[in-house]
């Protein structure tokens, strides 16, 4: 095992013993079948300051104290670069990185390398105080302590790295970021700078995107979708919940909303512009219009069959809500309550009719109370004439009264 | 990147402008009256003492020095989104990061000592008992910087920067000569220019100006912008922010000076120290404008304290790539909140217990901004020169050049003040 840091600096000489100057890079190249990728060439400059990339081929020992070449000077093959090609030293030493694992933001201060049968990967990265302790120059004191501290090296399979092509896109290949839960990739989001954080989003499809940014705090989101195509945003808007694209909308330029509204189906667009309508603080500004709901007159057998078809459109089903011919809200139902009932039994024998409703107008404090009052996991919103609106979950309501920071404090469970 | 229609600037109405404005306040301006910290209250006070209205007139030149380089700071941290730290251990290597944090962590340890020093002295006038007044507020501040989130932070500091109004009530109660006092600032008059009086207000000139500008500021200015988040489209909101911050700090600056410059120069009773004032200006401003003045040194102790610790501990994240975010939980950014604390218990038990001389801790202080200041600086004309990371951004001609004298005169300032400090005058 050895670091980039021992191995950098270190003079290069060639076949004859002749100092061609200072190792200064190392270079690796992903491959597709392996997660550590190879050194596949080194880079070293010159004393009057040229630099020049030799293939890994040409070296006959890269982990010694002095770099000998297997050719004479003139005679030192030239290595090609590729576009994907990483430079250790350049683009992963000092940088931050997304550990996938701990799914976090961290700064690499090493990088620990592996010789296998004569060629040399990358294993590790190290984000711990040993590898600053080791590029300060005490590799004795950073050896000693490393035998009693546990390493925290982070595997290269769980490394993304944040580097930059030509035309300073980010590359980070989603495919390991989908699978974060949304929650961790929006902490990694709010960690990283602006442009980073974009174009790491912008890598993402659809649905990842939209649970993403429903995780992030409104004025951030409207930052992120700042440089993204329209038609992409409207996309992304279609899938979040009504009531947390109607707060990012609410967060953009007059004139870009109404671009967005238009490009979105007019079904979702509608959805937004309903909840756009009302006060941000109150119970219609927090809804959401995305709830289930029947007619009194079905069996339990029945309402099962037209609940299971609404699958797409409703995410989560607290409660079933019971709606005659104009809206009206007449009763509700848990999912317990419909699978206890017999088949035939009507919906409007078993549903509830007391039920507990807040007004369109009504404040956010109000809501959440109501809701912690009685229990509930979701409270309907009604108009004066008891027409169903929509719904605030449980969750929105306690978001807008705790500040984002408490609620993070407080278990997993409660959240 | 493809140019989005939408950015496209729609010229906002003023009432529209104000509530952008307001969005993005915070940072400069926090950061800019923590410059009056306690240490500097005391400098100010003085300088007014021994010097009288003419030592006014460096004020405008430090505004604007002030401004130029918290400027600097913010368009990097906004347009980057990555504080002055990062950049510099990202484009300067970890030597670099490990050298600029242990120049920031003792002379900021320097600065609490000279900051609870200054509190303990004033509580004690106020016949407040010091050594619990002292360690409540440690407490209160380790408290709601753990405890509370950005805004809360964000919104204490505010409120402690209205506390300066104080001032203004001190220097009116000492009724002042306010045409000398104004006119001062323009150009020094009113006084016999004897060589001594000179070469002490060059002295005191330098040093009013050393603790003004210093590298705590520089670095969290960056790092509570980076905090706030604040967009790329407000640059130009929160460069205003910079500018009216400079200007707010001196413009309590210059009461600071007018109250002891129109009771103790007038009367010529010599000061011991800054804290002194207090007690000093009550037979010719009348009681309570001493008792205001003493709230004031208090307000400004209790402001360093938190500023100056948590500048270090963002120093450290972001040197060491480590969460430190107020808006983070204890758990997760535990190093930042320890290091915030560590720092204040350090600073309180060596101030509280150990007898030192606190010239001796200012000097130290001094020497160790002195020597840090000058790559601060270097780094950052540096980053916001460098037009890949800034992009339309980065310095253009004048302001590179602008910077750099700036620069030059503050870095000639604060080692002529630890010279002569070292060669006692």
């Amino acid at each position: 095992m050895a670091y980039l840091s021992e191995i950098v600096g270190r003079s290069v000489t060639d076949l004859d013993g002749v100092s061609v100057g200072k190792l200064k890079d190392v270079i690796v190249r992903p491959w597709a079948e392996f997660p550590h990728p190879l050194i596949e060439a080194v880079s070293v400059e010159s004393k009057s300051g040229e630099t020049s990339f030799m293939p890994f081929a040409a070296v006959a020992a890269l982990l010694s104290p002095v770099i000998a070449l297997k050719y004479c000077k003139a005679d030192v093959p030239v290595f090609e670069q590729k576009e994907d090609d990483i430079l250790l030293a350049r683009d992963v030493l000092d940088k931050q990185i997304i550990d996938t694992d701990g799914a976090r933001v961290v700064r690499v201060n090493d990088v620990e390398l592996v010789r296998v049968n004569g060629t040399i990967y990358v294993s590790n990265v190290d984000v711990s105080w040993l590898g600053i302790i080791r590029r300060m120059g005490l590799v004795g004191l950073a050896h000693f302590l490393g035998g009693r501290i546990k390493q925290k090296g982070i595997s290269w399979d769980d490394v993304e790295l944040m580097h930059r092509d030509q035309s300073m896109q980010l590359r980070v290949p989603a495919e390991r970021l989908h699978d974060l839960h949304p929650a961790d990739l929006a902490e990694i989001v709010s960690d990283l700078n602006r442009l980073e954080s974009g174009q790491l989003l912008g890598s993402s499809d659809v649905k990842h995107l939209a649970d993403t940014l429903e995780e992030v705090e409104p004025e951030f989101q409207a930052e992120l979708v700042e440089h993204m195509s329209d038609e992409k945003v409207a996309d992304v808007l279609e899938e979040m919940e009504p009531d947390e694209a109607a707060d990012l909308l609410g967060d953009l330029p007059k004139g870009r909303k109404e671009d967005l509204l238009a490009l979105m189906e007019k079904e979702d667009a509608d959805d937004v512009r309903k909840l756009l309508a009302y006060p941000e603080e109150s119970a219609g500004g927090i809804m959401t219009t995305e709830f289930a709901s029947i007619q009194p007159n079905l069996t339990a057998g029945e309402a099962i069959q037209v609940l299971r078809g609404m699958a797409d459109e409703v995410e989560t089903m607290f409660y079933v809500y019971v709606l005659d011919a104009e809206q009206h809200l007449v009763g509700a139902f848990s999912l317990n309550n419909l699978i206890f009932a017999p088949p035939g039994q009507l919906v409007s024998e078993f549903m509830t009719d007391r039920i507990i409703t807040v007004n369109l107008t009504d404040d956010q404090e109000t809501v959440a109370q109501t809701v912690a009052k009685y229990d509930l996991l979701a409270v309907p919103v009604v108009d004066d004439e008891n027409r169903l609106h929509g719904i605030v979950t449980a969750d929105d309501a306690l978001d807008k009264i705790i500040p984002t920071a408490w609620k993070k404090r407080l278990p997993r469970f409660y959240r | 990147m493809n140019e989005n229609p939408h950015t496209r600037k729609v010229l906002p109405g003023f009432w529209k402008r104000i509530l952008i404005f307001l969005t993005i306040f915070g940072p400069a301006t926090i950061t800019a009256m923590a410059d009056n910290d306690a240490g500097g209250v005391a400098t100010y006070s003085l300088a007014g003492a021994k010097l009288g209205y003419p030592i006014l007139f460096p004020l405008v030149i430090i505004t604007v020095l002030l401004g130029v380089t918290q400027e600097m700071g913010m368009r990097l941290t906004v347009i980057t989104r990555k504080g002055l730290a990062d950049l510099i251990r990202e484009k300067f290597g970890v030597k670099a990061a490990l050298f600029m944090f242990a120049a920031l962590l003792i002379a900021n340890i320097g600065t609490l000592i000279t900051e609870i020093a200054a509190v303990k002295t004033t509580s004690a006038m106020l016949n407040i008992p010091p050594i619990p007044f002292v360690m409540a507020i440690v407490l209160v501040s380790f408290f709601f910087v753990t405890k509370g989130n950005y805004k809360l932070t964000q919104a204490i500091m505010l409120i402690a920067s209205l506390f300066y109004i104080v001032y203004i009530i001190s220097a009116v109660k000492a009724h002042p000569d306010w045409n000398l006092a104004v006119t001062n600032l323009f150009y020094p008059h009113g006084v016999d220019m004897s060589s001594a009086y000179l070469r002490d207000f060059l002295l005191i000139g330098m040093g009013v100006l050393g603790t003004t500008i210093t590298p705590w500021g520089q670095f969290f200015i960056s790092s509570f912008a980076f905090d706030k988040k604040i967009e790329k489209g407000k640059i130009n909101y929160s460069q205003m922010e910079t500018y009216w911050g400079a200007f707010l700090t001196d413009f309590f600056s210059f009461f600071m000076i007018v109250a002891t410059a129109a009771t103790l120069f007038i009367h010529s009773i010599p000061l011991v120290s800054g804290e002194q004032a207090a007690l000093a200006i009550q037979p010719f401003a009348g009681k309570l404008a001493g008792t205001l003045f003493a709230i004031g040194i208090l307000n400004a102790g209790f402001m360093g304290l938190v500023i100056v610790s948590l500048s270090t501990a963002y120093a450290f994240a972001e040197f060491f790539g480590l969460s430190g975010s107020l808006n983070d939980s204890y758990q997760k950014s535990k190093t930042f909140y320890i290091l915030f604390v560590v720092q204040l218990i350090v600073a309180t038990v060596v101030a509280l217990f150990i007898p030192l001389s606190l010239f001796k801790v200012a000097v130290f202080t001094q020497t160790i901004n002195a020597v840090a200041l000058p790559p601060v600086f270097y780094y950052l004309i540096k980053l916001t020169n460098d037009r890949q990371l800034m992009g339309e951004f980065a310095n253009n001609f004048f302001q590179k050049y602008f910077a750099i004298i700036c620069t030059v005169v503050i870095i000639v300032a604060s080692v002529f003040t630890v010279a002569t400090a070292f060669f006692n005058f």
